[in-house]
């Protein structure tokens, strides 16, 4: 307790502000987790993606198949999401 | 309802005298779904060849295919609506002996004349566009050409050239360009030609006609008017055709394509010099009627023979049976692979599932009322059969999406005037913000357990359809294994609850330890996970590297209230600078600008949120929908049944 107090004179920031930057950080830490997964997540259905309109074009009947293939990595981005809303609530 | 339509395969042998009235018979009863004879140099199908056509084959062939090109041509669509009455077969094949052929010549030589005029148009037009630039030259066009001593240049050029040798020049002028027509004697051909390269000549021939150009160009004009006019008698007299015997062409269509489709069916038989063979499928329920059908048919020259059904039913065709709030999400599985026979049918189960999900992604009651709107609005202008069953689908979905607004207390982003029945997902968006914020932990456990029962309840349909399908050792290793991956799941919880105490779940941190610091929940939990690790590994001990997706497909389902809120904070985000940053500060102080920002934040407002329903279309259905396929149908569901299609059609303009 002490050392806060002391650190909040050393620094001049009142509790207010400490806490306004704590909660900026988490808005930071929320943003890169889901800003991170999503670019992941887009790289990942990119090839995924290309590939199965590649397949439909050949033969119309893997539609459902290659439409769950190319879906499959937005849990990267659905993680991404629930580690950020954890965060910030 | 979880089953699929009960098939019997029959085996139809008969002499091949009684093959033309075996084969209107099942075109007629449209219930027999043929299975093609493929020549293979195995024994048991020796002496066995694919059957020829039958003799009138090429020649309906023919007449169709003469048909088709008149209805091309008419514009005809095959499903278009036809006159009401239906007509007679017998009345319609007379018909068509004395009257298609005399039609097909008429329309025919229309067509043929019609094409001859457009050529003759084209012609007419290209030769005035020759001699557009000599309009403005007075000079008969005769005098231009055929000269031995002198040289005729015609053709634009940026300026006119300046020679000092003897020549004569036309120039005619328009806005944009310059054209002049050069005659100099052949010696000083040289010397002109390399003036006009200086001017940027561009030759245009002289056109092979008599006379002035304007006049000619008069002349054509009055040609390509009065051929129009005449392909104009031939288009009215086209139309006349096509509205008086529009319901003739498709009855003929429909009984030629029919008679077409007859002839060629023997081409799926197995044939001898004497006999022939033809396998396939009918529905359990309607195999007497078929069977008296075929017999009166051929007064009982024929042999009909079912197949054990235990030993074809791998392959039988498959058709949906389901109650019919369940037959729009046919759609849905057929887009993934329709169910093998022998399979359970999960329709039922994902047209509950399916639009109780989507209510939880999109649950706010403005955009629910408006994709109703729609679901109902856009049934006149969907035309086919799975447009209209994907609207019945949207349907459903949007109703839910009502529900789970009025629970959720949303009505595009505001909320409605009570507070949330369900858990709030009103986020802390804007300057008057008030209320607790949204419930996430709650909700995100709620998302869980719907993943922890969705995923039961899919291994259990994998027990049971292993249980069905599956012969020997096999089978009840298969079950067990599924057995095995609910055990390991819900091991996992028993321990999790003992060692945590989280909301919505049950809180074993209270239990007292009995063995090393562990109480009867982990306890049960260990026991549930090792004894399921060993049910898994007994079927196949690759499995147990999947072991993670328990735990990645659980968490997946947290996509329900994740997208959920995406689509809210967006709501929320569009309110906030509508009204909030733009329409509030101005009604302070009206002003007349004042008022062009206010109709431009009600833009902003309708805009924002046209373009979140359409977000909340896509990703409401296409999430929902991904949890169905991914985690749902990998526990159980294979997939990969053929369609069961009758031979024969549905007479829509004709009748027997």
């Amino acid at each position: 307790m002490a050392d806060a107090a002391t650190a909040v004179v050393a620094t001049e920031m009142t509790v207010e502000m400490i806490k306004a930057s704590q909660m900026g950080m988490r808005a930071i830490a929320a943003a890169i987790a889901v800003g991170s997964t999503g670019i992941a997540t887009a790289i990942a259905e990119m090839v995924i993606g290309s590939a199965a309109v590649g397949a439909t074009a050949e033969n119309k009947d893997v539609f459902g198949l290659v439409l769950l293939l190319t879906v499959i990595p937005e849990t990267i981005v659905i993680f991404g999401l629930v580690v950020s809303l954890l965060l910030l609530f | 309802m979880f089953t699929p339509e009960g098939m019997t395969c029959v085996l139809i042998a008969a002499t091949k005298s009684q093959m033309e009235p075996v084969i209107k018979e099942i075109y007629r009863q449209h219930l027999f779904h043929i299975e093609e004879f493929v020549e293979k140099d195995k024994e048991e199908y020796e002496g066995y060849r694919i059957g020829t056509p039958l003799p009138q084959a090429n020649e309906t062939s023919r007449e169709l295919l003469r048909l088709r090109g008149i209805t091309n041509a008419f514009m005809i669509q095959e499903d278009e609506e036809g006159p009401g009455e239906k007509q007679k077969h017998a009345q319609l094949s007379k018909q068509i002996e004395r009257e298609l052929p005399i039609l097909e010549k008429e329309v025919e030589d229309l067509l043929s004349r019609r094409s001859r005029l457009d050529t003759q148009i084209k012609e007419y037009e290209q030769r005035i566009d020759g001699l557009k630039p000599f309009s403005g030259i007075s000079v008969d066009l005769e005098l231009l050409r055929g000269f031995q001593t002198f040289s005729v240049f015609s053709g634009y050029v940026s300026r006119t050239p300046s020679l000092d040798i003897p020549h004569e020049i036309v120039t005619s002028e328009t806005k944009k360009e310059r054209f002049i027509v050069l005659v100099v004697s052949n010696q000083h051909r040289a010397i002109a030609e390399q003036a006009l390269q200086n001017t940027q000549f561009r030759a245009v021939p002289v056109p092979d006609e008599t006379g002035p150009a304007t006049s000619r160009i008069g002349y054509y004009e009055g040609q390509v008017l009065s051929v129009k006019g005449e392909l104009e008698e031939i288009n009215r007299r086209l139309d006349e055709i096509k509205n008086q015997h529009r319901g003739f062409f498709l009855a003929c269509n429909e009984l030629l394509t029919a008679d077409v489709e007859m002839a060629e069916a023997p081409l799926r038989f197995a044939t001898t010099g004497e006999s022939f063979i033809v396998e396939g499928w009918v529905p359990t329920e309607r195999l007497e009627t078929f069977r008296q059908g075929i017999h009166y048919a051929t007064g009982g020259k024929v042999y009909v023979y079912e197949l054990d059904p235990a030993e074809v039913e791998e392959v039988a065709p498959v058709e949906y049976r389901n109650v019919s709030f369940a037959k729009p999400t046919e759609v849905l599985m057929d887009v993934y692979s329709r169910p093998r026979y022998t399979e359970l049918d999960p329709t039922l189960l994902v047209s509950i599932i399916f639009p109780i999900f989507f209510g939880i992604i999109l649950g706010d009651v403005g955009y629910g009322a408006i994709l109703l709107v729609l679901s109902f609005g856009l049934r006149r202008f969907l035309k086919g059969e799975e447009g209209q069953r994907l609207l019945k689908i949207l349907r459903n979905a949007s109703i839910s999406s009502i529900v789970f607004g009025v629970l959720f207390s949303e009505f595009f982003g505001f909320s409605l005037p009570w507070a949330p029945i369900l858990f709030s997902r009103h986020l802390n968006i804007g300057a008057h913000t008030t209320g607790h914020g949204p419930d996430v932990t709650n909700l995100m456990m709620m998302a869980v357990w719907i993943g922890i029962i969705q995923i039961t309840l899919g291994r259990v349909l994998g027990m049971i359809n292993h249980a069905r399908q599956d012969h020997g050792s096999h089978r009840i290793k298969a079950v067990m294994a599924n057995l095995g991956w609910i055990m390991v799941l819900w091991g996992i919880l028993a321990m999790l609850w003992a060692a945590f105490p989280m909301p919505l779940m049950p809180d074993f941190t209270v239990l007292q330890p009995l063995v090393m610091g562990l109480n009867l929940s982990s306890i049960l939990g260990i026991v549930l996970i090792l004894l399921g690790v060993i049910f898994i590994a007994r079927d196949s001990a690759l499995e147990i590297v999947e072991l993670p997706t328990i735990l990645s497909h659980v968490l997946s389902y947290a996509r329900l209230v994740g997208v959920g809120f995406s689509s809210v904070a967006i709501a929320m985000v569009v309110n906030f600078i509508a009204i909030g940053m733009i329409i509030e500060p101005q009604l302070e102080s009206l002003t007349a600008f004042g008022v062009i920002i206010i109709i431009m934040g009600a833009l902003v407002f309708v805009m924002g949120h046209l373009g979140n329903t359409v977000l909340g279309l896509l990703g409401g259905g296409l999430q929902s929908l991904r949890l169905q396929y991914v985690e749902f149908f990998t526990k159980f569901y294979k997939g990969g049944g053929k369609k069961y299609i009758p031979f024969g059609m549905k007479k829509r303009f004709m009748e027997d």
